[in-house]
């Protein structure tokens, strides 16, 4: 017990969890500074370059290429879209996952099944997702535009993927499509904490399914709640796949997440040092979002 | 994205143009592959030497052990592909002790691949590079960084008339046997079917065509938009029309300020002639903007469009056998305003080698052997259809050899322009594609916001 | 009502048929109809011939092995799916050995130094890779570290560190110190105890781990595709990477098609056969952690 016991001071005075337990860590810290800390410090020094990702022969640039991305707006503009399509799948997701969730979390038949179903395509590859949801998109002959021809619409003018105001959102979409299942995993299992003698309780004071999911089971899986929307915001975040493989960034600059904007900075307008700069400005964009989770999560930990 | 795209069209343009880059001109590389000659074959010294200049061309010969070269190219690999299959295989049959591994990746991830191996010092003996400075592999770029091996002792380059887009600091750096040309492909079925009987001679012809086409109630042009790219296809061959054939010099004067993308009469009037396909509906905007490249493709062998912008490296699937069955295609160059003919035809996509290579010399003698114009190596990759050589066996039977025949003696004339792409700063008509489709997707764009972005962007791009 | 019910249920498995659990029943059928929809017409299109461009919705109009022929070719198939395993395996290992030493003294430790550490692992979970990666090939190239199929390898074990840190010694909480305590007592050596007591002790959250950054594993095609220029070395997703320029070419659906079920089917025989291992790792992953 002493040794569990919390310190004030940072010395560490238990003697079962001494120290020299520290050189347990040196492996995965030695590649973890090597192989991620340390290109991560180069970025820093790029991005007051104007390294072009080929010739080793750079200058010292000071703050140009902060004041560049600033002034020409990208940074802002891929700032939005990045937001926009993390709060799309977010939500979408975790709606998607907490309602399946709840109901699978009922003695419904099937359940396996549905669980299944829901999961399934979470297993495909980014790049195979891309792929199949080409073609669901696809006017004209696509899965979706298809069906529209099938009850007498006019699939061609089914474009998703062509239009300004929707493009983002249709890649949103597959985000959601791909990673629904794993949130519904995740709900179910806090779920499946929730003391069955606490809902007993609340169905003798009289409570319907519903006041017994809004009041009782959702408090009680708020930690679950906060882990789930903590992890699709960093994934939300991160986004770079189907703009990769299913638009290109377009149409115009509409899909053009912070990640696809790094990734075109540093490889079409060879400006690596540009996108270095870019990215330090992503780096804080996201630890400052994180931050505000966490502190969040916390919050809600304590009140559970 | 989109540039990179072009980049890898370029590319595969080029491959087909096939050339090869010799290697080891560079004096170091001479000087190492000879040390490595010494090691491995003992009395290749003396030859190397009293070749002076030249490189070694029993450079494979005199290695006695098994060698690998690896070489990487962009594109998609099809059917018996020649770059990875084909050219490998011939390879190995001419020098049993070579063998030669090919990687082709789409464009977008070689451009990534390209530049990370590069970095880790890992790049292949031989990869594929493009003129002047379009894309990520622009010969110009990685041979000021130094990557790229001289070329100019390979005996193949006589045949070669104008190499000056792959020349940078008086060392041809690329390695590439014919040219690439932008065009417009259309439906001899569809035209005739619509009472046209003969290919327009004037922007204005061409504009009542489309109107009659649509008038019979079919899609005069179809593009694939959703690949931003495409764009180029179209609005390169206006500006050889429009700006080039008036100033050769535009492009070069763009980098010493003389001229600007806003001036009166040049961008401006090409961009509002393309707008008018849109505006007039003859490209649908609403479907174009979220269709592919080769669903434009498709849609064009299918018979459900008139014409399609595209280049000689995709002549390929363009003459393919669609679902309406085959129909007799044409090709033909936008007409100009005045009637006078151009073409954006330019040097296509070739082969460059690493600087760094250990085996500089033997891919000079494989590039060599490749781009002699008359052995099987060469006769594979005519037979690939997506290379145009401008000499060699065979170059006048090439596959759709009369639908390109116009364009190359065009070029002859002096009339044919190099595409835009090349002569800018990678990344400037990634502004131009996303600001046009920004105008045609009813973003309130304007041809003057995209002439002053493609500026800022232009001045920015060179800039650092 | 509540009362009866709730014997009911102790009495029958599943929820009586009344008109709203019949709505139930037809909402989530039709949502999971819906969700597996595109997966169906995949796998319907991949049986048919390539050249059948027959609507897709069409279903299983045609069963042929044609197309699975001629994407099994394309890809290499073979030696995709052996690549993979591999290269999964190796990192896996790795990574579950690497992260459970590191997470030992970070859950266990109570001082501020534990906690940085703590802090600076996590710290990498919301680093994207695009951003850093041309200055992690020129760190490959400044160690002389050759590109070989290993590469990858590396990258995805420093990548897993971040989340399987942050797991492992979450788990670790919630592992009781005691048991730890009286090995000590015992005289065990550090390295005796870590393998013979708390190893085994973290068996939940190594399915947990195995099976996450198994996944992610297996499926990146990020780090082979910068990091591996041949293609004996191909894995399955970079392998899929080859179809990409045609990804839209109406005639090469059929084959496209067939080459993601194969590139899928792997992984989707691991989750039929460890179904349970699966859900009970993803969910322990995320709630204990």
């Amino acid at each position: 017990m002493k040794a569990r016991r919390k310190k004030r001071s940072g010395a560490n005075t238990s003697l079962t969890f001494n120290n020299k337990m520290f050189a347990f860590m040196i492996p995965a810290l030695a590649m973890f500074l090597i192989f991620w800390i340390y290109p991560l410090l180069q970025l820093f020094y790029y991005s007051v370059t104007n390294f072009n990702g080929i010739n080793y022969n750079y200058e010292f640039v000071g703050m140009k290429n902060f004041v560049k991305i600033f002034d020409n707006g990208t940074i802002l503009n891929s700032i939005g879209i990045t937001l926009i399509y993390a709060a799309v799948t977010v939500v979408l997701s975790n709606i998607l996952g907490l309602a399946l969730a709840i109901v699978l979390n009922t003695k419904i038949r099937f359940k396996g099944f549905f669980r299944t179903a829901s999961y399934f395509p979470a297993l495909f590859s980014a790049i195979v997702v891309g792929f199949i949801w080409s073609y669901v998109y696809m006017p004209s002959s696509g899965m979706i535009a298809s069906l529209i021809n099938l009850f007498g619409g006019n699939g061609a003018s089914f474009n998703p993927l062509g239009n300004f105001h929707t493009a983002l959102f249709a890649i949103a979409l597959v985000e959601v499509w791909k990673g629904f299942g794993t949130t519904m995993i995740i709900y179910l299992a806090g779920l499946q904490t929730v003391d069955e003698s606490v809902l007993e309780a609340g169905r003798i004071d009289g409570c319907n399914e519903w006041q017994l999911t809004r009041l009782v089971k959702l408090p009680m899986i708020s930690s679950t709640i906060t882990i789930n929307v903590v992890l699709s915001v960093i994934n939300g975040l991160k986004a770079f796949d189907y703009s990769f493989i299913m638009t290109n960034g377009g149409p115009g600059k509409s899909t053009k997440t912070l990640m696809f904007q790094i990734y075109e900075i540093a490889f079409t307008d060879q400006k690596m040092g540009r996108a270095s700069a870019f990215s330090v400005v992503s780096f804080a964009v996201i630890i400052a979002i994180t931050i505000v989770m966490l502190i969040f999560m916390n919050k809600r930990e304590v009140e559970v | 994205m989109k540039g990179k795209k072009v980049t890898a069209i370029l590319c595969a343009g080029m491959m087909a143009a096939g050339m090869l880059a010799g290697c080891g001109g560079a004096s170091g590389s001479d000087a190492k592959a000879s040390s490595g000659d010494a090691v491995a074959g003992g009395s290749v010294l003396t030859g190397s030497q009293a070749s002076g200049d030249k490189y070694d061309h029993q450079a494979i010969e005199n290695t006695k052990e098994n060698i690998t070269i690896t070489m990487m190219v962009s594109g998609v690999a099809q059917g018996t592909d020649f770059e990875t299959q084909s050219l490998p295989d011939l390879v190995h049959k001419k020098w049993p002790n070579v063998t030669l591994e090919v990687t082709k990746l789409p464009d977008d991830n070689y451009y990534t691949s390209l530049k990370t191996k590069l970095a880790s010092g890992e790049c292949p003996d031989i990869i594929l590079t493009q003129p002047m400075y379009a894309g990520s592999n622009s010969c110009y770029a990685l041979a000021e960084a130094g990557y790229l091996a001289s070329l100019n002792d390979l005996d193949y380059l006589s045949n070669m008339p104008d190499l000056s887009a792959v020349t940078y600091d008086g060392n041809v750096v690329t390695a590439t046997t014919g040219v690439s040309i932008l065009g417009t492909y259309y439906n001899k079925d569809l035209f005739s079917k619509a009472g046209i009987t003969e290919e327009p001679k004037t922007w204005d012809e061409f504009l009542a065509d489309c109107k009659k086409l649509k008038d019979a109630g079919i899609q005069p042009i179809v593009m694939g938009d959703k690949d931003q790219y495409v764009m180029q296809f179209g609005l390169y061959q206006i500006a050889a029309n429009e700006i080039y054939s008036k100033n050769p010099k535009y492009d070069d004067e763009l980098r010493t300020g003389d001229t600007s993308f806003t001036d009166k009469d040049t961008w401006d009037k090409v961009l509002t002639m393309y707008k008018q396909l849109y505006d007039e509906g003859y490209i649908d905007a609403s479907q174009s903007l979220g269709y592919g490249a080769s669903q434009a493709i498709q849609d064009f062998i299918d018979g459900k469009a008139a014409m399609t912008f595209d280049g000689s490296f995709n002549a390929a699937a363009l003459t393919a056998t669609g679902e309406g069955g085959d129909f007799e295609r044409g090709y033909f160059p936008i007409p100009s305003e005045s009637g006078e003919q151009y073409t954006a035809t330019c040097l296509a996509a070739g082969y460059s080698i690493y600087a760094k290579s250990k085996y500089v010399d033997q891919c000079k003698e494989i590039f060599d052997y490749w781009m002699n114009g008359d052995n099987e190596i060469w006769d594979a990759q005519l037979a690939t259809g997506r290379v145009i050589p401008l000499y060699g066996k065979g170059a006048d039977s090439i596959p759709n050899y009369d639908l390109f025949k116009p364009f190359i003696d065009l070029t002859n004339e002096g009339k044919g322009f190099h595409w835009c792409n090349q002569a800018w700063p990678a990344g400037t008509e990634t502004t131009m594609e996303e600001m046009f489709s920004e105008m045609i997707g009813g973003q309130g764009t304007t041809v003057d916001d995209i002439t002053k972005g493609m500026q800022d962007k232009f001045e920015d791009l060179l800039d650092d | 009502m509540a009362r009866n019910r709730k014997s009911d249920r102790e009495k029958e498995q599943y929820m009586k048929m009344s008109p709203k659990v019949l709505i139930l029943y037809i909402v989530i059928i039709a949502f999971c109809i819906l969700v597996i929809a595109p997966l169906v017409i995949v796998f319907s299109s991949s049986l048919r011939r390539p050249d059948n461009q027959a609507s897709p919705l069409h279903l299983f109009i045609e069963f042929s092995g044609a197309s699975y022929i001629r994407a099994w070719t394309q890809m290499n198939f073979p030696v995709e799916l052996l690549n993979s395993f591999m290269t999964t395996g190796i990192a896996v290992l790795v990574i579950v050995f690497f992260s459970t030493m590191a997470a030992w003294p970070i859950g266990r430790i109570k001082t501020k130094v534990a906690r940085f550490f703590y802090y600076f692992f996590i710290s990498g979970l919301i680093i994207p890779s695009q951003m850093v990666i041309v200055p992690i090939a020129q760190t490959f190239n400044r160690f002389n570290i050759p590109n070989t199929r290993f590469t990858p390898v590396i990258m995805f074990i420093t990548c897993s560190l971040p989340f399987s840190v942050f797991l492992f010694s979450g788990f670790m909480k919630s592992v009781p110190a005691e048991i730890e305590e009286s090995a000590y007592m015992d005289g065990a050596s550090l390295w005796k105890r870590f393998s013979t007591v708390v190893f085994p002790l973290l068996k939940p959250a190594t399915v947990s781990v195995v099976i996450t950054q198994g996944m992610w594993i297996w499926n990146d095609y990020f780090y082979p595709m910068v990091f591996i220029s041949k293609q004996a070395q191909y894995s399955l997703p970079v392998g899929m990477l080859q179809f990409l320029g045609d990804k839209e070419n109406p005639a090469q659906w059929n084959v496209l098609f067939a080459a993601c079920v194969l590139c899928a089917l792997p992984l989707i025989v691991i989750f039929m056969l460890l179904q349970k291992q699966f859900i009970n790792g993803i969910a322990a992953g995320a709630v204990k952690g």
